[in-house]
């Protein structure tokens, strides 16, 4: 069976590392403990358990992991949408150090679009198909701001040419179905831009474009980021993307991180199990053409029914059989002073080193 | 342009459709007319002579093929009850059961479309549930219990409405004193339908990504709900109108006779029974008509509603 979680890299080394920073940026986004559950046949199922995560100003995490491993259910628990009957049961979702979850409907509402932000998967649905992109835009800015018509439709057109939209004056009234799928997804970061939000949050912005559109549509979120200074948070599976673009990658599985670090230290020394394998599973230039890739073993887990200990357990080459701490409970995340933490007994054991090869 | 002449040739072989399936559902109907209006006791050239006058004493199919060459040019015979052109006798009760359907359907819209939106809104909720348990009973009831039901509790006890009648000589607001009854009862019949459906066009809208866009950009609920997603619903609404002014048409006829108004209903009830082949020719030919032109004419302000469907 072809294993989803397969990651599609394009061949990328690894970008240089970025001059560090004579200041630690202050941090934008802070999830702490973060846990959203849903109602299933044996009581609540938990998609998202206990997820910490921090993007710094200016900063972009990447979130790495299978269909299903709760990447998009973090951030839209974080934005409060996730869709009844599912409920954030636990944590904090901290702006500029202050907790936004536990605040009236109404305040979160007006943070949304104008403080944080989200993007989605598919451009082809996710803009209204019976309003105009003007429209559209339009309707974002009125809901954070006192601004007229004329005075909205300007700005609205100013936006489309920020995101690279050619004669924008009059593509504002064009329907979504008269424009191509990049268009269609640049229009939607116009929207999410609107306002100038400090966090972006980019879910899988360019899984359903083809491959030359995917690097304008992240170059332009790159030169964005760069411009603004705003924190983005990159959805993705492809860890090519995760090499070029990103400071720092979360890696999740089951709806809980399993290691998270800086991107040279994950993608250097990877420690946990699963993400070792998810980097076995990525072709190479310089391998043989008919190389077979190894696949992960084994299916996706099923959140309702994980293992008590070690989601990934089941299907791990390194810790299972060998010992029962896998299996008795979740460990935590932990790690060294670089910051590089990861969820696994086994970080020590003669075999990982060979199992990176 | 295009979309109009293809409507208009839609339009023209669907009345040729209603007009040969009209020619046949009347003569199916059980029963001799000539032996109806002579009664019992006619003589054998009495009824001949009468068979030869209605044209029945030929062979089916020439009868349909006289019927449709005079269709084309307007005529459908002469009612045999009175004498008068059955199209003239069908139009001109055709004001009065026009009113009724058009008031019934304005109720139903009126109330069943910001009830689908709310209860849409509110899925789950026990407003909710009690809005579409209240709708469920306003489907399952028929349109002449409500009438009669209302007949005894606003115009018996309550004495607010009259019960009978269109009040033919009185003023405009008579006529809508009158009106009133009628066309609630039959709005409210139809606005449970409305309601149904309504409901769910929109909670398949509220669940599409442009709407959880629209959330997450921060845009207010109530601007999600009442202007995003209701335009999306509407295409599927109009539709929903477009079958249910079909309906209330055939509400419009038993309504009529539970309130004794004028109209086509009552013409052709009185009709059928008379055998008057012509007037019930005349008089379902009309009104599928009616109802045949109401759905092109959404159909075309389909292509108002959604971009999509214009430039194609």
């Amino acid at each position: 069976m072809p294993n989803k979680a397969m990651p599609n890299l394009h061949p990328v080394a690894p970008a240089a590392p970025v001059a560090p920073a004579t200041a630690p940026r202050p941090v934008a986004l802070e999830l702490r403990d973060l846990t959203t559950v849903f109602p299933g046949d044996d009581g609540p199922v938990t998609v998202i358990d206990g997820v910490s995560l921090a993007v710094r100003a200016g900063g972009t995490l990447a979130v790495v992991g299978e269909s299903g491993s709760g990447k998009s259910m973090t951030f839209l628990s974080a934005l409060g949408l996730v869709a009844a009957p599912g409920r954030v049961r636990r944590g904090e979702v901290r702006i500029d150090g202050a907790d936004i979850l536990h605040q009236p409907p109404e305040r979160l509402r007006r943070l949304r679009g104008a403080v944080i932000s989200m993007i989605f998967q598919d451009p082809l649905t996710a803009l209204n198909p019976v309003f105009t992109i003007g429209e559209q835009i339009v309707e974002v800015l009125r809901a954070h701001q006192r601004i007229g018509r004329a005075a909205a439709r300007a700005r609205a057109i100013e936006l489309l040419a920020r995101v690279q939209i050619p004669d924008p004056a009059r593509r504002v009234d064009d329907y979504p179905h008269q424009l191509s799928g990049g268009q269609r997804q640049r229009v939607l970061i116009a929207m999410a831009i609107a306002l100038s939000p400090k966090i972006l949050i980019a879910d899988e912005p360019t899984t359903a474009l083809d491959v030359t559109v995917q690097a304008q549509i992240l170059d332009l979120l790159a030169d964005l980021q760069a411009e603004t200074g705003m924190a983005l948070v990159l959805i993705t599976h492809d860890l090519g993307l995760v090499a070029r673009y990103a400071d720092d990658v979360a890696v999740m599985y089951a709806g809980r991180l399993v290691e998270t670090g800086s991107m040279e230290e994950v993608f250097t020394k990877p420690r946990h199990p699963y993400t070792r394998a998810l980097f076995r599973s990525i072709p190479r230039l310089d391998g043989p053409v008919d190389e077979e890739l190894p696949a992960i073993e084994g299916q996706p887990p099923n959140v309702a029914r994980l293992p008590p200990g070690c989601a990934f357990e089941p299907r791990c080459t390194v810790g299972r059989g060998r010992a029962d701490c896998c299996t008795r409970r979740p460990l935590p995340l932990a790690g060294d002073r670089s910051g590089h933490r990861s969820a696994c007994f086994h970080e020590d054991l003669p075999d990982r080193k060979e199992a990176i090869r | 342009m295009d979309r109009l002449l293809r409507q208009l040739s839609q339009l023209a072989i669907t009345v040729f459709g209603i007009v040969t399936v009209t020619f046949f559902l009347v003569r199916m109907i059980p029963g001799d007319p000539a032996q109806y209006m002579l009664g019992d006791y006619a003589t054998e050239e009495a009824l001949a002579t009468l068979r030869a006058q209605l044209g029945l004493d030929q062979p089916v199919y020439v009868q349909y093929g006289l019927y449709v060459l005079r269709a084309v040019t307007g005529d459908f015979g002469s009612s045999v009850v009175t004498g008068r052109p059955a199209l003239e006798e069908i139009l001109f009760s055709l004001p009065d059961s026009a009113i009724l359907a058009f008031a019934g359907l304005a109720v139903a819209v009126a109330i069943g479309i910001p009830l689908g939106i709310l209860t849409a809104e509110r899925q789950g909720s026990w407003s909710d549930m009690l809005i579409m348990i209240v709708a469920l009973f306003g489907i399952s009831f028929p349109v002449f219990w409500l009438g009669l039901a209302s007949v005894l509790l606003f115009s018996q006890e309550l004495k607010w409405f009259p019960a009978l009648g269109a009040s033919s000589g009185g003023g405009f607001l008579t006529h809508l004193h009158h009106l009133v009854l009628p066309a609630g009862v039959l709005g409210i019949s139809v606005a449970a339908y409305i309601t149904r459906l309504t409901r769910s066009a929109m909670l398949e809208v509220l669940g599409q990504d442009c709407i959880r866009v629209a959330r997450a950009m921060g845009v207010p609920e109530r601007r999600v709900v009442w202007r995003l997603a209701l335009k999306n619903a509407l295409v599927p609404i109009l539709a929903i109108v477009g079958v249910t002014f079909a309906w209330s048409l055939g509400s419009a006829i038993l309504i009529e006779v539970v309130f004794s108004r004028p109209g086509i209903g009552s013409m052709i009830l009185k009709a059928v029974s008379a055998r008057d082949y012509q007037l019930v020719q005349a008089g379902v030919l009309v009104l599928a008509v009616a109802v045949v032109l109401v759905n092109s004419l959404l159909d075309l302000a389909y292509g108002l509603v959604d971009p999509r469907l214009s430039t194609r």
